[in-house]
């Protein structure tokens, strides 16, 4: 992996991320002037002139657009309009119920996902494949909101063995991950699955089998590693899908991390929280996509240092 | 909500055994038979909503509130029970329904116009052009869609409108990015050069000529793509920020039942069966007309 390789990835995770802070710049400007939504009708309009001089909304528009990505670079997302605390410390207190339940459902994901896809690649065609590929094909098509429903009612309702709502007890993670886990396992399966069948099928799989290796070395030396690259890049790809899952499942079960934050903020029409979090959100998934990308040198050493795929 | 990423072709064989699957694309399987006909159910209800529903989705009866379903003890005329305000929950699932199907039909389009429109502007001229529809296309891929939409929402309010055009926007990218790829490999062909040369207006070049040849690709991308927007429009409903009260959809149904979940679960049930079954019913017709579209991948399997 080589200087030019690296800098050309870090210039275009830049960009994204200029692209993003530029979209919520544009969109908060155009949604119109936010001290005359925060402020009452009645309030005397020297009070609105002050208020737009504090925030430096009387500023020329290039001039409000350097300072708000300075301010962003600093970490600063200004104040939200309903309890004037700070954006960043609001977010802050947020973040790690948000990553304990992201966590453990992607825990779950991989758990369920990649074992499921290499058993039904293995028995490809046979019962247990078609078995794991109809689950895939009922995940995929059961919203996530509508299982987390299904889950309270069962097992908060009927069984009252977790509760429903709210957070404290691991009992409260339960069935938020297990909603969220799921929701995208079934994605994950159908690509593992995908991939060990187009590894199974080269060559080198049969020169394997024909030295006399057992099942399990071929399975886990030779085959799992070959397929790894196009089950990352999906991960990567859809983990977004799980941020936006996020969102839904923490407000199903009233979980209180990014994702309700993000919701009650847009119901509430709270700006400067909605700017903070999707900013937030779209540096998370810049930085993971970068990882990523980097994961890729260290999976397949072909990637090679010019940054180039070559088919080896 | 992923059906975006289902390689082509990967799970027909789920439902009609491999040894078979090259012979049979025009007859669909059972399976493929009773989603067909679910999906006409909904099209038909949604259609004369108005006329199926016995009672009107915004009709109350304070006395007749959080009825169970006729078939657990409750009122014969209320099917499927009432609702916290004494509305008919069959009823108002029709007309959810509706909503809902027209919501998901506007989006599609939408989004597919849009995308082929770019797609082909970024093909055409190339340069500069190519490079900022490829730039948003990477941008509208990185961060996810339901935040994108949540924060236009939040800046700019909600109204039926707005929404139908933020669902229409979502998936947009894809069709760029497939509809500039096709175009660019099929203008390298003889008979779009042959017709260029006639001195014909490149408008109707791709109108006429190139879209009908990359139209099955499309309709691939639209079955891919039109279960994940009937998702999108009811999750932002379900999260209360999409369809609003006193308008009705599936996705809102189901939200208002979850408050009611302790005591009357079936406010919001129906309305989740009916997402669940119709998702699925568009996904395997979707994998159906997709092998009947390409007969290569079943050959590729």
């Amino acid at each position: 992996m080589s200087g030019p390789f690296l800098l050309r990835k870090f210039a275009r995770c830049l960009l994204t991320l200029l692209l993003a802070v530029t979209f919520v710049f544009v969109v908060l400007r155009l949604s119109g002037d936010p001290v005359q939504r925060m402020l009452a009708d009645d309030v005397p309009a020297r009070v609105i002139e002050s208020y737009r001089t504090m925030w430096g909304l009387d500023r020329p528009l290039p001039e409000q657009y350097l300072r708000y990505i300075s301010q962003v670079v600093q970490g600063d997302f200004g104040v939200s309009f309903r309890d004037d605390r700070p954006v960043a410390a609001i977010i802050a207190e947020r973040i790690p119920a948000t990553l304990n339940l992201g966590l453990l459902a992607f825990g779950i994901t991989l758990l369920i996902g990649i074992p499921g896809g290499i058993v039904a690649a293995m028995n490809r065609g046979r019962l247990v494949d078609r078995v794991v590929m109809g689950f895939t094909i009922l995940g995929h098509s059961l919203p996530n909101f509508f299982l987390g429903i299904l889950l309270i009612l069962y097992f908060s309702m009927t069984l009252r063995l977790l509760p429903s709502s709210g957070i404290g007890t691991w009992q409260h993670m339960v069935m938020p991950a297990i909603t969220l886990g799921t929701s995208f396992a079934g994605t994950v399966a159908r690509f593992t699955r995908t991939a060990m069948l187009e590894v199974l099928n080269q060559p080198y799989m049969r020169t394997a089998r024909a030295k006399g290796l057992g099942r399990p070395a071929r399975v886990w030396r030779h085959a799992l590693p070959n397929a790894a690259i196009p089950i990352v890049t999906v991960i990567g790809l859809r983990l977004g899908a799980l941020v936006g899952g996020a969102t839904v499942v923490e407000t199903v079960f009233g979980y209180p991390g990014i994702g309700s934050l993000l919701v009650n903020a847009v119901a509430q029409r709270d700006l400067a929280v909605v700017q903070g979090v999707v900013l937030l959100i779209a540096f998370t998934m810049v930085l993971t996509n970068l990882i990523i990308d980097l994961a890729y040198g260290w999976l397949d050493p072909r990637i090679t240092t010019s940054g180039k795929e070559t088919k080896a | 909500m992923s059906a975006l990423d289902a390689p082509p072709g990967e799970r027909r064989w789920f439902f009609r055994p491999r040894r078979r699957a090259a012979k049979s694309h025009r007859r669909p399987s059972l399976v493929v038979m009773i989603c067909l006909l679910w999906l006409a159910l909904v099209v038909f209800t949604a259609i004369f909503a108005g006329w199926l529903a016995p009672f009107g989705y915004t009709e109350q009866s304070l006395l007749n509130r959080l009825k169970p379903p006729a078939f657990f003890g409750g009122p014969a005329e209320h099917l499927l029970g009432t609702d916290g305000l004494g509305r008919d929950v069959l009823s108002r699932l029709f007309f959810a329904l509706r909503t809902s199907i027209l919501v998901a039909l506007l989006g599609t389009g939408i989004g597919a116009v849009t995308g082929t429109v770019l797609g082909i502007l970024a093909a055409h001229f190339r340069g500069w052009v190519d490079d900022i529809v490829m730039v948003l296309v990477d941008f509208q891929a990185s961060v996810p869609f339901l935040i994108v939409a949540l924060a236009v929402l939040a800046f700019f309010g909600n109204s039926f409108v707005l929404f139908v055009c933020i669902v229409g926007l979502f998936g947009w990218e894809t069709y760029a990015r497939l509809v500039r790829g096709l175009v660019l490999s099929v203008s390298g062909e003889g008979y779009a050069f042959a017709i260029g040369t006639l001195g014909v207006h490149p408008a109707r070049i791709y109108l006429r000529h190139l879209l009908p040849n990359i139209a099955g690709v499309l309709v691939v991308q639209l079955t891919l793509n039109f279960p994940e927007i009937i998702l999108l429009e009811t999750s932002l409903s379900f999260l209360g920020l999409g369809i609003q009260p006193p308008g009705t959809s599936l996705g809102l149904a189901l939200g208002e039942g979850r408050n009611y979940i302790a005591t009357a679960w079936w406010i919001g049930l129906p309305a989740g069966v009916v997402i669940f079954l119709t998702t699925l019913s568009i996904s395997l017709v979707g994998d159906w007309v997709r092998d009947a579209l390409d007969p290569s991948l079943a050959q590729s399997e």
